[in-house]
């Protein structure tokens, strides 16, 4: 891609006394894009993205939008916009003046105004009425359509998410995400959305970064990460997961065939529960390992079972619920999985 | 649990004791100002709304109310501004001497009010300012406006900071946020804190004499003609200015409601 990014970050960098909340982190956002970045509460994600739109200034290092340095320059002075974890509607003004107040500050008339924000409404799905209507009246996803709304009547560059459907409850987050997904790509413009919840992420994201304490882990879609984590802590993040430390040897693994490969190159081995499968007597697998059940949970269309490895280690297996009579705790039984389905993680 | 039929009664004589104890003085005085008679005795013989009359005719009273009004009046106004500033200090803004802040302004308000006037008469004589009705709306403001301040502020903590940023990020400038969020929405608070300041001045007697010097005030005029040479003008005036201050009162209460009408 020979293209300028539409957001580039060089080495930024902010600390706060003597503490250091962001790295020199490097990123390049695609033009239209949907990036999430995502990571555990404290881990530096809220900073960024107050750098992003100009609410703090960095300690260090610059960021380009389109090619211009913008880090010096001031937030009201900036095309980009956010939307608040709080969504930070005016609780004096009506729906229809919340959504037109960014025009209404570049002195737009009124009467282009409201044509402009009844089509906004329109795209958000809400119904014309609305536009009289006070905040306390609309409900949390009303709300939440409305401040996409006055967002993109700004009509920014980039379109920063700081959290917005952290309080919300599970159903309505679920139908917002798809919706959210759906009008990044009706409106084309670029999303850079903050969350702490990697199923959010992945349901709406090009590209998901995972941030720990101050640092970019990795920056890949979604399929990328989970497959092929480069730290055993992205790994983890994504999910339910095996680690197997194979610096001190193979342990509790039995190796044979393709598996041999990862007794060469020592580092940390993971393997996903659901790669896992029962071995027959007298079949054999690239890995194998022998496990005694400890405990089993339905999980709907699989079960989840909690083994102990002869070591002690407790690994999770998870399995599809089609035969009746699957393994009980107490159980002793002998699982295998094919080289190919695992990965290796090469850290220290 | 629903209390007994026994108890409900026992509960309202409560209230209405209460509410006798605390009106009656006041019935009193209203009773005073309609008696026909020039010494103040009970119970009244004649009754005549005469007083009333000379009250609103002569010079005397109307140069007391105007006085009183010039100074309730610049003081609601002054403190209406040092509040909503101090109140943004107080309750909005990170700065190093915040905290030491807080407390400092709180003191003045927890001073014996005569000790404040006197410490102020001696100031004002040791700087060489001659005391009159200006020195006394300084000595108001020293402490009203920290109350101002303190009912501003608890409207201030309740607004979300996100509001003032968010106006930030969709390109208002520090003017623009001022007169479209935060005034706007602090604005119930500032009211209120008006009305606070001008009932406080209005009826503010300890600062007042210390601090007019040769002008002199509605609680301070009834107060001497109490001491020396008392009239039926006395109770007369107290019940107008009780009255002046029960219309504002009910000014206050009204007109959000009746906004609120006009609005739905």
């Amino acid at each position: 891609m020979g293209d300028i990014p539409i957001l580039q970050l060089n080495g930024l960098t902010k600390s706060f006394d003597d503490f250091t909340a962001l790295h020199p982190m490097d990123l390049k956002v695609r033009d239209g894009e949907f990036l999430a970045i995502v990571g555990p509460s404290g881990c530096g994600k809220t900073t960024l993205i107050r750098l992003l739109v100009g609410m703090e200034d960095p300690s260090g290092g610059s960021i380009w939008l389109r090619g211009e340095r913008i880090d010096e320059i001031p937030a009201n002075k900036r095309p980009t916009c956010m939307v608040f974890q709080s969504l930070a509607l005016f609780p004096h003004r009506s729906v229809g003046q919340n959504i037109e107040f960014p025009l209404k500050l570049r002195k737009t008339p009124p009467a282009a105004r409201k044509e402009r924000a009844l089509e906004l409404l329109a795209l958000l799905r809400l119904p014309e009425e609305y536009y009289h209507k006070r905040i306390d009246q609309c409900s949390g996803g009303e709300r939440q359509r409305v401040a996409l709304a006055r967002a993109l009547a700004f009509d920014p560059e980039i379109l920063f998410f700081d959290e917005p459907l952290s309080a919300l409850d599970y159903r309505l987050r679920k139908t917002l995400e798809k919706e959210l997904r759906d009008l990044h790509q009706r409106t084309g413009k670029t999303f850079v959305y903050i969350t702490h919840s990697l199923e959010e992420a992945m349901v709406m994201s090009d590209r998901i970064a995972i941030m720990r304490a101050g640092r970019f882990e990795q920056i890949a879609p979604a399929a990328e990460i989970y497959a092929r984590p480069t730290s055993s802590f992205v790994a983890e993040f994504m999910g339910e997961v095996n680690l197997f430390d194979l610096r001190d040897g193979s342990g509790d693994l039995l190796l044979t065939g393709a598996g041999n490969e990862f007794a060469t190159r020592p580092g940390t081995l993971m393997i996903r529960p659901e790669s896992l499968r029962i071995l027959g007597p007298d079949e054999n697998a690239e890995i194998s390992m022998s496990a005694q059940v400890s405990a089993e949970y339905m999980l709907g269309s699989r079960m989840q079972y909690a083994l102990s490895l002869p070591s002690g280690k407790a690994i999770t297996a998870e399995l599809l619920r089609e035969n009746a009579d699957g393994p009980k705790p107490g159980d002793s039984l002998r699982l295998g999985c094919a080289a190919s389905a695992c990965h290796l993680i090469p850290e220290g | 649990m629903k209390p007994s039929r026994l108890s409900h009664i026992l509960l309202v004589l409560y209230g209405l004791l209460i509410l006798a104890l605390l009106y009656l003085p006041l019935v009193s005085v209203g009773f005073a100002s309609v008696s026909k008679a020039r010494y103040l005795s009970f119970p009244i013989r004649r009754y005549s709304t005469d007083w009333y009359g000379k009250a609103l005719e002569s010079d005397t009273v109307r140069e007391l109310l105007i006085l009183s009004l010039k100074v309730a009046g610049l003081v609601t106004v002054i403190s209406m501004v040092l509040g909503f500033f101090g109140a943004l200090a107080f309750a909005r803004y990170q700065w190093r001497f915040r905290k030491l802040y807080q407390k400092l302004i709180l003191l003045p308000i927890f001073f014996p009010q005569t000790v404040l006037g006197l410490a102020l008469l001696m100031w004002f004589n040791a700087i060489g300012i001659v005391p009159s009705w200006k020195t006394a709306v300084v000595a108001h403001l020293v402490w009203i406006a920290p109350i101002a301040t303190l009912i501003i502020a608890i409207r201030a903590y309740s607004f979300d900071p996100a509001l003032e940023e968010a106006a930030r990020d969709m390109g208002a400038s520090t003017g623009e946020i001022l007169r479209e969020v935060t005034i706007p929405l602090l604005m119930p608070g500032v009211i209120s804190a008006g009305l606070f300041a001008f009932l406080l001045s209005w009826g503010n007697f300890p600062l007042s004499l210390f601090t007019t010097g040769a002008d002199s005030t509605l609680p301070e005029w009834l107060y001497a003609k109490m001491v020396s040479g008392y009239s039926p003008l006395v109770p007369t005036v107290g019940m107008l200015s009780v009255a002046a201050s029960a219309l504002l009162l009910a000014c206050a209460l009204t007109i959000p409601w009746i906004l609120r009408r006009v609005r739905s």
